[in-house]
């Protein structure tokens, strides 16, 4: 339990002769969310697969705490577009799923840790349902709160509310706001919707296109309370629309 | 339930009109005759080695489901074994998949004189030979089920705290199940046909054996009613199977 530093130190990756990763170098500070926006098909999902231990990087290092990572793990909880429940596990099996495989807690205990999961997550009363009768925010919300039910780290989100509506992705960022506040944890948080970086972000990271390094850094100046009203802000919109011509422009 | 009363009704008139022989084909209330015989009737004492026909459904029933059921449940453990090492390895993959593809490709029929030599004549040559014919499905949709397990779900179960040994078991049997289960119900449906082939290498008891006597006799009503109970025990076996399988696959089903 706990947060932790996650730095990436130059690193590179490429595919054949696609150069993704030029050289990324990025620090999180424990507990902090680092909302890192780029174009698309720079390379952020690649960088985050290579933090979460699926990919190995060609050069360069990735280190929570110090130690490097090498292949997956429970202490680094990522969660992608498509979520990762198991679709034949009920929601409550797929949420204990990580607490038994670790072995992190006994039988009753992981019952009464997933009850209160499922409530801070507004899932209770839907334990025994299976993920695919769950609508599309739940299922992502089921998604995180299995991720985060082995109390890793560290978080990273690769475009988790990417295949919402636009209505249902806001009410998600006040959620995961509230989630964060309640689990502090260290975010790598991976989009290329700014309003979602933004809102979600302590600190925010700009990715060039291909080959990709982080070009900017930007503290996020909102507070902690952050949501729909936050959007009509002056400030909000300025920060947002100076991104996004950043974005575009490269 | 309309097409089955429908060929009932061909079969009552094209019987009743002597348009085919009776040797050929009996009409159906000689069928319902031999039928009600076989279950229901005298019983009597028979000689060692003869096949009775009369008051044995029962006894015939049951050793070809017995005969069937050891022999499935067989080619189910070796079949999923198998299956999840051709899913799961390259190595094993690249060892036994021309072994396996070559095998499946030889008919039943072509195993039967070599059962017979290798087994002889009777009980273990009649079950050998329905495993062979029940395992093939069983193993091929294993092997493809698990070869397509979505690497998200393995990255996931990794991520959260499986170790590689357990993945067979947490990951990749779960999500191949609903494959294994329709790979199942054809291994269980060729079981049951492989058991008529089975019980063609002299076993003096069930319903290919019964069937087979009855063609040495000439009785095509006696033949008839074994195919019919081949048939409803087949659908009873199959609804049975999918009753059993549902719980575990309706997270797949729409």
């Amino acid at each position: 339990m706990g947060t932790a530093a996650l730095r990436a130190s130059g690193v590179r990756k490429s595919f054949g002769t696609v150069h993704v990763l030029g050289g990324i170098d990025v620090t999180v500070v424990p507990g902090e969310t680092y909302a890192l926006l780029g174009p698309s098909g720079c390379g952020k999902s690649t960088l985050l697969r290579i933090m979460a231990g699926f990919a190995e990087a060609d050069a360069g290092t990735v280190e929570i705490d110090g130690k490097p990572v090498s292949g997956p793990s429970p202490q680094r909880g990522m969660v992608a577009q498509a979520g990762g429940l198991f679709p034949w596990l009920s929601l409550r099996d797929n949420l204990a799923f990580g607490p038994r495989e670790t072995g992190r807690l006994s039988g009753s205990a992981i019952d009464a840790e997933v009850t209160e999961l499922m409530v801070r997550t507004g899932l209770d009363g839907f334990g025994d349902a299976l993920p695919r009768t769950l609508s599309g925010g739940m299922r992502q919300r089921a998604a995180i709160a299995q991720v985060l039910a082995n109390r890793p780290p560290v978080l990273l989100l690769d475009e988790p509310f990417g295949a919402l509506d636009a209505q249902t992705r806001l009410r998600m960022h006040e959620w995961l706001r509230e989630l964060l506040a309640e689990q502090p944890t260290t975010t790598m948080l991976v989009t290329h919707d700014v309003d979602e970086a933004l809102l979600l972000g302590d600190r925010l990271g700009l990715m060039s296109a291909r080959p990709a390094k982080v070009v900017e850094e930007t503290v996020i100046p909102f507070g902690a309370d952050r949501g729909r009203h936050t959007l009509a802000d002056p400030e909000f919109v300025a920060l947002k629309s100076r991104v996004l011509e950043r974005v575009l422009t490269g | 339930m309309v097409v089955p009363l429908a060929l009932l009704g061909v079969w009552f008139a094209v019987s009743a009109g002597g348009a085919i022989s009776i040797s050929i084909l009996p009409p159906p209330q000689r069928v319902a005759t031999a039928a009600w015989e076989f279950f229901f009737g005298d019983s009597r004492v028979t000689l060692p080695g003869v096949v009775p026909f009369v008051g044995s459904g029962g006894l015939h029933i049951g050793a070809s489901v017995v005969r069937c059921l050891v022999s499935f449940a067989l080619a189910i453990v070796v079949g999923v074994i198998v299956g999840l090492g051709l899913g799961l390895s390259r190595w094993v993959s690249d060892l036994l998949d021309p072994l396996v593809n070559a095998l499946r490709a030889v008919p039943l029929y072509a195993w039967l004189p070599i059962a017979l030599v290798w087994f002889g004549i009777g009980e273990t040559a009649a079950r050998v030979l329905i495993f062979i014919g029940a395992l093939w499905p069983v193993l091929i949709a294993t092997a493809d089920g698990v070869g397509r397990v979505p690497r998200g779900h393995i990255e996931t179960a990794r991520m959260l705290g499986t170790p590689g040994r357990r993945l067979w078991r947490r990951v990749y049997l779960p999500s191949a199940l609903p494959e294994i289960v329709t790979g199942l119900r054809l291994s269980l449906t060729l079981a049951w046909m492989c058991v008529i082939v089975g019980e063609l290498t002299g076993t003096t008891t069930g319903v290919g054996a019964m069937m087979n006597a009855a063609r040495e006799s000439g009785r095509i009503d006696q033949i008839v009613v074994g195919m019919l109970v081949f048939a409803v025990i087949g659908l009873i076996a199959d609804l049975l199977l999918r009753m059993i399988a549902r719980p575990f696959i309706r997270w797949s089903q729409t």
